[in-house]
This record gives structure tokens, C-alpha cells and sequence, in this order.
């Protein structure tokens, strides 16, 4: 069972391994889950639910271009 | 292909015109072609290469998916309908201003692209006659040559592939790579006129050629790979801009995603769209969309000027080459010299000279002999005899002169000083004193001594002087203008050669030059700090050429001289580095000037956007250009900034008007039209399209 | 008196406020040659009339520690010294505030101070910015202030001094130097003499000077209520408070406290000796570049900015807010929050004076001026080269003359170069990221992040467009290494929003100082090791008045792009609301 278990896993990390962009995606979406739950709590009734599903989604794009930007910045020669 | 005047008599003192290699029919679908090439490079893959552009494609999806849901990130207080309106507007001048930058590049490339077909169709398989080791002959295609095989090439026939010239004399018609008309003399055993390039048509007699490159190695298709810019790699400087346009628009970033807080904080909430918009409105979008199509149409006007760069790297140095190193012969002066001036000796009088000269060189048709002719009928000499009646005496390597035998049996001789007075002496003739000090005084003045003599009777000494190609020292004038310094190199000796760079202008000279010497100038230069361009032809020039910052090497030189250099000239014109160096500064002043005129536009779109979007926050007044309403100027401000981009193409692929200024003059007058006037201009734009747009 | 028209009377005060400025400016101008002279005499190594008392103690400091004075550091090493030694610096100065309550001289018997107030007091003083969530007399001892935050008075200030000398030194092709050794010349040579006649000045002039403790008075009004009236050594910590661009005032009030600055003479060699090196570190340059001319453009273009700002200022603080005048019927200087003993004028020069420079004390309320003033201040930080911080102003000073070649030295038809130097990938990265970056990523995000959550986090006093002011000016005040506050934050504990405040200040405060310093250095290293280029016509001149202008509109419009929202929505809304 416990062998098992691993090598699910090896499957699981080697799989991710070859999709690499899928696998951000999703680590994006969890994050989301996080980050959203908490901007609802925050902001009460403003937003409703997938409103800030929405806006979480745009703030970790928003992140994601600037970590872009900060490549950019620092080894221009790849673009 | 226009067919250009003999280039020794090109006026060197004006900007020459560009050969437009592409034929109008490829011009117009390559418009055609950018736009679909503009589609193309929407795909991500490609577009995440322009940071600029990239976030204002990512911006598109953003206002496409708040026009399917203008609900979608939080609650408009507007109606959805007005909402969705706006939004689906922007989201079409975003995805406009994304293709308008694409199709800015797309040209540009195009164009190369152009250039390079009209190459490759002379590239196309062609049957050749190959010798085989036992001397018969083998037809096979092109493709099948390699190096090291012999063929052979008649009249009306296609060069097969890149060589040498082993064995025949015949005329060849380059005009496919350099556009120039005249065919020209190839035959074996020289440096430079024995090496054809592939794709050359053989015009008069049979050449027997061996290959020197392998089917897809040739010059022809290097040259190609260039044009077309398939290994265009950005350069220093396009790297560094590419920085600071990457931190502006992290800046911008940081700045609008901030704003959204501060306008809820104050009451005024924004929504993502029009966050979105100033967002684009505030990135350099111009100098994004138009760096690299600027940097390709600089490679592209060097090829126009029949050069071919092997980088961009090579064409931004031209601009800041601080010392140009210049061979006397062909570049400052005519490769022919011509007589200026005749000294009588033994009592003759200058008329009586004048006249025996002309009556020697009635049949010379060298250019020497023709300008002796000349000066003869300036001075107003005649012959008063029949020239058909005369023989001439051609010129040899064992004799050294040439010359005219009269009907009355009288013989005129002219050439080489000893050679004369041999033939003097041989007549019974005496050598006056006042000879050699005549001889002795030409040499002196840089110019080449010929003695003139009819029988024994010695009558002068022509002075042969070098010219300098018209309109040089306006050019070297030029040049120091703008800082760049000449050297002339020469093989004569320090009194000719200081009198000849007196005469070009030029600002420093090295005579009794080696190709030695010409390694170790550049290296002095080199060590100073300075930018060197030279130009050579042969095999010994090679180490220099690669040594020098831009190395130029003639078309007509050999294969070594051209594998060193960093750029090749097709016509083999050395004047043209001055040109070289015009154009380089042409593409960076360009750059600069669409930076800064870029950066400066903003302050409009800061104005026309943030007073009406924040209105309510009572900064209406900072709407100093009154516009109509927040949905009004961001349209305005939008379209404003799409719009630039083509409006900005012509100049991005034509470049700026360069003057030869210093670089204060340049900078004043160009910090006034594209600082102050990329200030000024969107005002005036915006308001236009803001009175225009059928919106309230 | 008597004789003098009503209509004249008014304008005396409006002619004298304008002449104390005047003459305050002419002062700066004079001092500028003579003490950048020295200053470059200092760094270049020629002798000085302190040589013969100060080399030997040299010696001993360099004998001490271990140093080797030839030794020459690298950008890294210099960087590494600065950050080590003000590491070390920090760890002891956080003891002495977090241990206070059990050493010496604490006459008051203050206990420690909250965990995060202590942080956020060592990182603000460390970093030459004094940014204060606390109130001195009532927070910290007479050792913790002149031991404590007295020796980072003298640290701070002269590590900006060596940084902007190493930077001046790279820029004209020389080795950087021995970070130890510019850092002990700065405090010997420069910043303790001046110190020593200055404190001797500001005694004479009636500062306290004194280790008793507060005494207690009856008052005037009711001899029944007693009053305690703090004292302390006050004049030597003021006059390195001020030479050092610190501004961290020994009591809550600052300058406008009339024991630390009591009366016009002490104002004006206030206002003096907080500028006085900003504007002599340009004229140090033009010597130690030998090419006074520029120093003299690019002093020349500082100085207008700086005389629009205090005309600015000074204008609207002159004409009053209109809404009181209104009420009063006449126009009245706004004299809310100021003293009157300085008025309206050495008020406005003073609050230009000390946010441009980055020193942060402040003889009245900032927060008190009209928007006018505010729009001023904010520019001030986010600019950071009106005169600038210790060292560091200059240094970016020179940073826009770079960007400014960058941008627009293309159009010369060049690949853009300063100084003979080239400007290429790394000069571009490091002083974009430095000029541009840096305020963005420590001011308006923390800044937003505030604002999203004025409540639970922020705790600000007034709601709306000054409200945001007073939060920006918080950021970019920490930021630009200032340390004025336009006050009015919650921001002192025990109130619950001080810990927000004292942590995410502390971190706009080390972005702020460290990674410039760092970018600076290894722009001056690498600048250094470039193989000039000669000087031609064709080369870009940047001693010009034409290109010293476009300096100015790079300056400009830079600054004006990245903060615009931010002054639109502040001091530039409230100033159309006021004028409503």
C-alpha cells in the first residue's frame, strides 16, 4: 500500500514535471482559493462570490506580469 | 536594377540616393504579407518577446472578458449596456494598437524580405558543366557542385556557385548583387578580379571556375540569411532600451494597479477597464511597438546603399566610429592621375612643349593620355598634321613610353623618366640639368614625372598629378563636424602623401603605409578609447578588418578580406564609408527620437485621462483640455496612442533626416521637435479626436 | 509705526518674510564653494588645518580596528562594509532602546519601549531617516538618545558622505576607496568639527545642554498646577540632528520645540547646516571631476527647483486658507500649527528645506500647511534631489544625468555615454531601478495596501484626499530616507495600528536606503572600469545649459509620471476643495 502510495506520487511529480505551465495554473488557482477567501472576509458584502474569485485571478496575473517585467529587467537577452 | 553613372565620377560631396532594390510589384504585396505576418505574431509564443506589447495584449483579454461581463470584477454602478459599450471599444483600439506594433515589425522584416527574393531568384538551381578529372565534361545541377570542382561557363550562362577564376578572360555581368551595369573583367591569377560569385552571368568569352564554397555556403546565400534577418540578435543598445522600457512599464504597473485603492479610498472608484486603458496609455507603447522595426529598417537601408551588414551590431557601431581610416587610391582620390601642369626644359617655350605633348599622346587612350590631351588644347596647341597619317606607338612594360611617329619620320616619345632619357641619349640627345631638377621638383609636389621628348631633342617633363575625388573635403568637413576623424594610409612617400591629405581635408595621414601599419593604427586608435571603420580589398587586409570596430570589404575583394569584415560593400565603393557612418547615426538618432518622443506623450494622456476619470474627486479643473466626458478622453487617449504607431512607421522605417551637425546642434534641435513636440502634439490630437467622437 | 499706512503695513511682513529668505539663500550659495572645497580636499586626500590634530587620531582608529587605509574596496566590498558595519551598528543600538530601563542616565525611569517601536526606532535612525513613531521625551532616555541614536546621528550621516565620495570617485574613473576610511574622515573631518563649534553656538543661543532631569514648574495661570518641563543634553544632539541630515528631534515637537530651536538665529543655522553639505557635495564633485563648470549647471538647475518650491510654499502659506479668511474678512497669513516666532516665511523655507534634503525636522507642523505646501513636500520626497539626502541626493542627482543622457543622448546619433563613460544594459538597469523603482515598490504599494484597509490597518485622522496625503507622505517620508511625518497617522504605540505602521514603515525604510546604496556602488564600480571614450564634436556635452534643461524636464516628467495620481488625488484635490 505504502509503495504504492510513492510511486502514485512519482507519477504525480514526474507528470508535473512535464507540464510545467498547467501546473503553475493550478498552483495559481489554490493560492486563489486562499486569497480570495480572504479578501471576501475583508470586504464583506462589496463583492460577491465570483467577483473576487475574478479579482484574485487579475491580482496574481497582475503579479505574474510584473515578476514577467522583473525578467525582462534582468536578463533582457532572452527576449 | 537602375543603372548608375560611372562610380569614380559619382560626386562623393552628396548624400547618395539608395538603390531601391525591391521592384515596386513586391512592394505592394508586401503590404499585404505584414498584415498577415501582423496576425501571426499575436501568438503568445512570439508576443511575450516585446514586454511593451505583450502587457497590452494581455490587456486586451482583460477589457474583452469585463465587455462579455462588465460585472465580472466587481459591481458597475453604470448601466451594463453603456458599460459593455465602452468596454468592447476599448477592448477593439487595444487589439488595434497590438496589430498596428505587429505590422510596424512585419513590414520592416518584409522589406528585407523582398530584397532577399530578388537575390534568391538568382540563386535558382542552374545547370552546370562540370570537368571532370580525365578533362571531359559533365552536365549537373548547381546543387550537385562542391567545393574543389571545376566547371565551365560561356557566354550567356549562369555562375553556378562562388570561386576562382582558374583559367580564361571574360566579362561578367554582377548586376544581381551589386546593381551595377557595367560587366566586369574577370580572369585568373589576381587577387581580386579572379573570384565570381555565384548567380553572376558570364557576358563575353568562357571562364573555367573552381568552387570554392558548397551549395548553400555561397555568399549569394549568407548575403540572404542577413537580409532577411534570421539571426538578428538585438543589439547593446537595443538591449539597454529594452530595460528601461521593461522598468517604465513596471513602473506604470505598480502605478495603476495602486490607483484602484486610492480611488476607492477617496470615493471615486475606477473600473478595470478603464484601468486597463490608462495602463496602455501610460506604457511606452510607441517605442515598444516601433523599436525593432527600427532596428531592421536600419539593416535595411544599409543593404539599400548595396552594403550587407553582418549585424545590427555592426550598423549602430558605424554611428560611433570616432576615426575612419581611408586608402588614398580609389577612396580620397581618383584611381587615375591626371597631367596639371608641363615644364619646359632646353629653352623650349610652355606652347612648344604643350604642342610635341599633344602630338605624343594622339593615340593614347589611357586616361593619363587623354587629360595630357586636354591640358595640351587648354594651352592652345594644335598639330598641323594629318592624325591619320601618323602611327602610334603603344605603350609596353619593357619600353616604359608611348608615343607617336610622325609622317615626316619625327618620333614623339613620352613615359618614364630614365625611360626618356634613354631614348634621348639613344637619338644623340643631351640631359639638361634643369631636367632632373624639374623631375625632382613633381615628385616633390606628390605628382608623377613623365619626360617628353621629340627625337633626341628633350623638350619637358609633365606633371602628372593625383586628384582628389570632388566634394571630399566638404565630406571630411562633414565629419569632424560630427567628431569623426580621417587618417588617409598611402604607400607614396611623406612629401606626396602630406600634399595630397592637405588637398582631401583629411586630418591625419600615414605614408609609406604597410598593411602592418594599418593594423597598428587601429590599434593605437583602439587603445585611446575610439571606434575605428576602415575598408580593404585584399588577403593582407583581413587582420585589419577584423581588427577595426567596422570593417568595410569590397564585393571585388578576395574571399578572405570578406569573411573578416563585418560588413561587405556590393558596388566596392570605399567612399561609401562615410555614408556607413551617416546611416548609423541616422538609426540611433531615430531611436532616441521616438524614445523620447514616447516618454513625452504621456504627460498628455496623464492629462486627458486622470482629471476626467476622477472627476467627482473635484480635479476637474487639471481637465485642461476640456474634454467631453471620462469615456470621451480615454477613447481619445486610446485611439490617440494606437494611431501614432502607423503614423510613426514611415518615419521608423525611413529614419530622421540626418544633418551633419555637432552633437549639441543635434541635440537642440532634435530635443525641440520630438521633446517639446511630443509634449505639445497628443494635446492637440487628443482634443481633435476627443471633438470628433460621436460620444458625449 | 504709527506713520505707515494701513495699505503699507501689510506688506512688511510679506517684503521681510521674502528677505529672510533671500538672504538665507544668498548664505547657501556662499558656503557652497568654500565647504565643497574643503570636502573634495578632504576625499582627495590634500592637506586640511585639522591634519595635525586629526591624523594621529586617525591612525589610532585605523590601528584600533584593524583597518588598512590603502586597502581599496570593490562595489561589492564597499556595499559589504556598509551593510555589515550598519548591521552591526543596529544590533547594539536596539539593545541599548530594548535595555534602557536598567542602564544609566535615565533620570525620567522610562522602561523598555514596545518590541516594535524599538525596531522600527534602530531601522529609521540606522538608515539616516529618524522617522518617529514615538515622542522622545516621554519614550527614551538621555543614553539611549545621545548615545544611542546620538552615535547614529554621526554614522549614518557619514555613510552617505562616503557612498555619494565613492560614487563621485567611480563615476570619474577612479578606484571607489576604503569605505572605513571615507566613513572615519566624514565623522572627523567633516561632520565632528562642525558639530563641536555648532553645539557651542546653539548653548550660547540658549539650547539646554544638560543631564538633570525635567524640573517642575508652577504656571502662570494657576501657581496650584504644576508642570514638568523636560530638559536634556539638547545642543549637541541638535546641531548633528541637523548637519546630518537626520532631523530626529531630541522632543516630540522637533525644531519648532523652543529649546531646540529657540529663537531666528538658532532657525537660521538650522536651516543652514541641514543644507549646507547636500549642496557643497555638488561643488565637491566639480572639483574632484575638475570640471567646476558642470557642478555649477547642475547646482544651478537644483537651486531654481528649489526657489520655485519655496515660492510655492511660501505663497500659499502667505495668502492663508481661504475659508478662514473668509471668516476673518481680510487675508491672513496661515499661521495654524506654525510658530509665530518664525512666521510664515522661515516656516515655508525651513519645510522645503527639510524635506528636499531629506533631514525630516520640521519648526512647525507639516501637516498644518496649506495643499500648496503639501503638493511641495510630497515632491520634494519623491523627486529626492532638491539638495537631497546626506550623500545619497547627490549621487541620484547624478543618477537623472545619466538617465537623462540615456534617454535623450541617442539623438546626438551616439550610443549614449557620461563622462566618456558608456551607458549600456547595467548602467540602465541599476539607475532606472534605482531612480524609477525603488519609490513605486516602497511608497505606493505599502501605500495602497493601507489605504485598502484605513480602518484595520491604518487608523488615519482625516478622511479623504488629505487623509491619503498623510499616508503617501508617510511611505515616501520612510522611503526617501526623510523621516518628517505630515503626522496625524495613528502610528504610536499602544495604539493597535502602531504595529502596522512601525513594520511596514520599517520596510519602506531599508528598501529605501539599502538597495539605492547598493545599485549606487555598483554603478560607480562598474563606471569605473570602462574604457573612456575621447571627447569630440560629436560627443554629447553634458556641461550645457541646454543639456542641464533637459536634466530638468527628465527629472520632471519622470517624477511627475509616477506620482501624478498620487498628487492629483491628495494635496492637488484638496487644494480645489479648500479653493471651493
Amino acid at each position: 500500500m505504502n509503495s504504492k502510495l510513492s510511486e502514485d506520487f512519482t507519477f504525480i511529480w514526474s507528470a508535473w514535471n512535464r507540464r510545467k505551465y498547467p501546473t503553475y495554473l493550478f498552483l495559481a488557482l489554490c493560492l486563489n482559493v486562499v486569497l480570495a477567501s480572504a479578501a471576501f472576509a475583508a470586504t464583506g458584502d462589496a463583492f460577491s462570490r465570483p467577483q473576487i474569485y475574478a479579482l484574485g485571478i487579475l491580482g496574481l496575473g497582475t503579479i505574474a506580469l510584473s515578476a514577467y517585467l522583473f525578467v525582462v529587467m534582468f536578463q533582457p537577452e532572452r527576449f | 536594377m537602375e543603372s548608375k553613372p560611372d562610380r569614380s565620377s559619382q560626386a562623393p560631396g552628396v548624400m547618395r540616393e539608395p538603390n531601391r532594390q525591391a521592384p515596386q510589384a513586391a512592394m505592394a504585396g508586401l503590404y499585404q504579407r505584414a498584415v498577415r505576418d501582423a496576425f501571426i505574431k499575436l501568438d503568445p509564443r512570439t508576443a511575450i518577446g516585446n514586454p511593451v506589447m505583450f502587457l497590452v495584449w494581455v490587456g486586451t483579454i482583460v477589457t474583452l472578458l469585463v465587455t462579455i461581463d462588465p460585472n465580472l470584477f466587481g459591481t458597475v454602478r453604470a448601466d451594463t449596456g453603456s458599460q459593455r459599450l465602452l468596454n468592447g471599444t476599448i477592448t477593439i483600439i487595444l487589439f488595434f494598437t497590438v496589430i498596428f506594433a505587429n505590422f510596424a515589425e512585419a513590414v520592416a522584416e518584409g522589406r528585407g524580405k523582398a530584397q532577399a527574393d530578388s537575390l534568391r531568384s538568382s540563386r535558382a538551381d542552374t545547370p552546370a558543366r562540370k570537368v571532370l578529372p580525365d578533362g571531359t565534361i559533365e552536365q549537373v545541377s548547381s546543387t550537385a557542385l562542391r567545393k574543389g570542382d571545376r566547371v565551365k561557363v560561356s557566354i550567356g550562362e549562369l555562375i553556378p556557385a562562388d570561386g576562382e577564376v582558374v583559367a580564361g578572360v571574360a566579362s561578367v555581368d554582377e548586376s544581381a548583387i551589386t546593381g551595377e551595369s557595367a560587366p566586369v573583367l574577370k580572369q585568373p591569377g589576381t587577387d581580386i578580379a579572379s573570384s565570381v560569385t555565384g548567380g553572376t552571368r558570364v557576358v563575353s568569352d568562357e571562364l573555367t571556375i573552381q568552387i570554392t564554397a558548397d551549395p548553400g555556403q555561397g555568399f549569394i546565400d549568407r548575403m540572404i540569411a542577413l537580409v532577411e534577418g534570421a539571426k538578428r540578435s538585438k543589439t547593446p543598445n537595443e538591449i539597454a532600451l529594452t530595460v528601461f522600457l521593461a522598468v517604465l512599464t513596471q513602473v506604470f504597473l505598480i502605478v495603476v494597479a495602486t490607483l484602484s485603492p486610492l480611488g476607492n479610498y477617496v470615493k471615486t472608484p475606477v473600473t478595470i477597464a478603464i484601468l486597463v486603458s490608462l495602463l496602455v496609455a501610460l506604457i511606452p507603447t510607441t517605442i515598444g511597438g516601433l523599436l525593432s522595426a527600427i532596428g531592421i529598417a536600419g539593416m535595411n537601408r544599409v543593404s539599400q546603399f548595396n552594403v550587407i551588414a553582418t549585424s545590427g551590431r555592426a550598423v549602430e557601431a558605424c554611428g560611433d566610429v570616432n576615426t575612419l581610416i581611408l586608402d588614398k587610391t580609389g577612396t580620397i582620390t581618383l584611381g587615375n592621375r591626371l597631367a596639371d601642369e608641363f615644364i619646359p626644359v632646353n629653352n623650349h617655350s610652355l606652347e612648344e612643349v604643350a604642342t610635341v605633348a599633344l602630338a605624343g599622346s594622339l593615340f593614347d587612350e589611357t586616361p593619363e593620355g587623354k587629360s595630357i590631351v586636354q591640358l595640351a588644347e587648354k594651352l592652345g596647341a594644335k598639330i598641323d598634321f594629318d592624325k591619320s597619317s601618323c602611327e602610334g606607338v603603344e605603350f609596353s612594360a619593357r619600353t616604359r613610353m608611348s608615343g607617336t611617329d610622325l609622317p615626316n619620320g619625327v618620333e614623339v616619345r613620352k613615359g618614364a623618366i630614365d625611360a626618356i632619357r634613354g631614348f634621348v641619349r639613344s637619338r644623340g640627345g643631351t640631359i639638361p640639368p634643369a631636367f632632373d631638377e624639374a623631375y625632382e621638383r613633381v615628385s616633390k609636389l606628390g605628382g608623377t614625372p613623365l619626360g617628353i621628348c621629340q627625337n633626341g631633342d628633350l623638350y619637358g617633363v609633365i606633371y602628372l598629378k593625383d586628384i582628389v575625388k570632388p566634394g571630399l573635403k566638404e565630406r571630411f568637413d562633414q565629419l569632424r563636424r560630427m567628431g569623426v576623424r580621417t587618417i588617409m594610409l598611402t604607400g607614396d612617400n611623406r612629401i606626396t602623401a602630406s600634399v595630397i591629405a592637405q588637398e582631401a581635408g583629411v586630418d591625419d595621414f600615414i605614408a609609406e603605409a604597410t598593411p602592418e601599419d594599418k593594423i597598428d593604427v587601429i590599434k593605437r586608435e583602439q587603445s585611446q578609447g575610439k571606434l575605428v571603420a576602415m575598408t580593404g580589398d585584399g588577403t593582407n587586409d583581413a587582420p585589419a578588418l577584423a581588427q577595426a570596430n567596422v570593417g568595410v570589404a569590397m564585393n571585388s575583394g578576395t574571399q578572405a578580406a570578406k569573411e573578416a569584415a563585418n560588413m561587405v560593400d556590393l558596388d566596392s565603393d570605399p567612399t561609401k564609408l562615410i555614408d556607413l557612418v551617416a546611416i548609423g547615426k541616422q538609426l540611433l538618432i531615430t531611436r532616441g527620437a521616438l524614445t523620447t518622443f514616447s516618454i513625452a506623450n504621456d504627460i498628455a494622456k496623464y492629462f486627458a485621462i486622470i482629471p476626467t476619470i476622477f472627476a467627482a474627486a473635484g480635479i476637474g479643473s487639471l481637465n485642461i483640455m476640456g474634454l467631453k466626458s471620462p469615456q470621451s478622453a480615454i477613447l481619445a487617449a486610446l485611439i490617440y496612442n494606437a494611431l501614432i504607431i502607423p503614423a510613426l512607421i514611415p518615419l521608423a522605417l525611413n529614419g530622421v533626416k540626418f544633418r551633419p551637425l555637432t552633437a549639441d546642434q543635434l541635440l537642440q534641435r532634435n530635443i525641440l521637435i520630438y521633446g517639446l513636440g511630443g509634449v505639445i502634439a497628443p494635446f492637440i490630437a487628443i482634443k481633435i479626436i476627443d471633438v470628433l467622437l460621436p460620444i458625449a | 509705526m504709527q506713520v505707515i499706512a494701513d495699505a503699507d503695513k501689510e506688506d512688511i511682513p510679506m517684503l521681510q518674510g521674502w528677505i529672510q529668505i533671500g538672504l538665507t539663500l544668498a548664505i547657501i550659495v556662499a558656503i557652497t564653494p568654500i565647504f565643497g572645497g574643503y570636502i573634495a580636499r578632504v576625499y582627495l586626500g590634500e592637506r586640511t588645518p585639522f591634519d595635525r590634530v586629526l591624523n594621529p587620531i586617525d591612525r589610532l582608529i585605523f590601528n584600533l580596528s584593524g583597518i588598512n587605509p590603502q586597502t581599496q574596496m570593490t562595489g561589492w566590498q564597499y556595499a559589504r562594509a556598509i551593510l555589515f558595519s550598519n548591521l552591526a551598528m543596529s544590533i547594539l543600538l536596539f539593545a541599548i532602546l530594548m535595555l534602557q530601563g536598567i542602564l544609566p542616565l535615565n533620570p525620567t525611569g522610562l522602561g523598555a519601549p514596545t518590541w516594535d517601536t524599538a525596531l522600527h526606532t534602530t531601522i529609521s535612525f540606522i538608515t539616516n531617516t529618524n522617522q518617529q513613531h514615538y515622542s522622545g521625551e516621554t519614550t527614551y532616555s538621555y543614553l539611549a538618545q545621545t548615545l544611542g541614536l546620538g552615535l547614529m546621528f554621526f554614522t549614518s550621516a557619514g555613510t552617505g558622505i562616503a557612498v555619494a565620495i565613492a560614487f563621485i570617485r567611480g563615476l570619474t574613473g577612479r578606484p571607489l576607496g576604503n569605505f572605513y576610511v571615507d566613513l572615519t574622515q566624514a565623522i572627523t573631518r567633516i561632520l565632528l568639527p562642525i558639530s563641536i563649534v555648532g553645539a557651542i553656538a546653539f548653548v550660547a543661543a540658549g539650547v539646554p545642554e544638560t543631564l538633570s532631569g525635567p524640573i517642575i514648574v508652577p504656571t502662570l495661570e494657576d501657581p496650584n498646577i504644576r508642570q514638568a518641563i523636560a530638559l536634556g543634553p539638547v545642543a549637541h544632539f541638535e546641531i548633528i540632528k541637523q548637519l546630518g541630515e537626520n532631523g530626529g528631534g531630541f522632543y516630540a515637537i522637533n525644531s519648532a520645540h523652543p529649546f531646540e530651536n529657540p529663537n531666528g538665529f538658532t532657525n537660521l543655522i538650522q536651516t543652514l547646516t541641514m543644507i549646507s553639505i547636500p549642496t557643497s557635495m555638488i561643488y565637491t564633485y566639480g572639483v574632484i571631476a575638475n570640471n567646476r563648470k558642470q557642478a555649477w549647471l547642475v547646482f544651478g538647475m537644483v537651486f531654481i527647483l528649489y526657489v520655485i518650491f519655496i515660492i510655492v510654499t511660501a505663497i500659499g502659506e502667505y495668502n492663508g486658507n481661504s475659508q478662514v479668511n473668509a471668516i476673518l474678512g481680510s487675508v491672513q497669513p496661515n499661521l495654524e500649527g506654525k510658530e509665530v516666532r518664525f512666521g510664515w516665511a522661515q516656516s515655508a523655507l525651513f519645510a522645503v528645506t527639510t524635506t528636499g534634503t531629506m533631514t525630516g525636522a520640521v519648526n512647525g507642523m507639516l501637516d498644518s500647511f496649506m495643499p500648496a505646501g503639501g503638493f511641495i513636500f510630497l515632491s520634494d520626497l519623491f523627486l529626492q534631489i532638491i539638495w537631497g539626502g546626506q550623500g545619497t541626493g547627490t549621487a541620484y542627482l547624478f543618477c537623472y544625468l545619466i538617465l537623462a543622457v540615456f534617454v535623450t543622448g541617442l539623438m546626438v546619433g551616439r550610443t549614449p555615454e557620461f563622462l566618456g563613460r558608456k551607458i549600456e544594459k547595467n548602467e540602465v538597469v541599476l539607475t532606472s531601478f534605482l531612480l524609477l523603482l525603488v519609490h513605486p515598490i516602497f511608497v505606493l504599494i505599502p501605500g495602497a495596501i493601507a489605504l485598502a484597509f484605513p480602518e484595520q490597518l491604518a487608523g488615519i485622522s482625516n478622511p479623504g484626499f488629505h487623509g491619503l496625503a498623510q499616508v503617501m507622505y508617510e511611505y515616501a517620508s520612510a522611503a526617501a530616507n526623510n523621516g518628517s511625518g505630515f503626522e496625524g497617522l495613528a502610528d504610536t504605540q499602544p495604539v493597535p495600528t502602531a504595529l502596522w505602521w512601525n513594520l511596514s514603515t520599517s520596510f519602506s525604510l531599508l528598501g529605501g536606503r539599502y538597495i539605492p546604496i547598493i545599485a549606487l556602488l555598483l554603478l560607480a564600480e562598474g563606471m569605473s572600469q570602462k574604457q573612456p571614450v575621447p571627447f569630440t564634436t560629436g560627443t554629447l556635452r553634458t556641461d550645457t545649459v541646454l543639456f542641464t534643461g533637459v536634466t530638468a524636464g527628465v527629472v520632471v516628467i519622470m517624477g511627475a509620471l509616477t506620482f501624478f495620481p498620487v498628487l492629483a488625488l491628495g494635496p492637488i484635490a484638496e487644494g480645489f476643495q479648500l479653493g471651493k
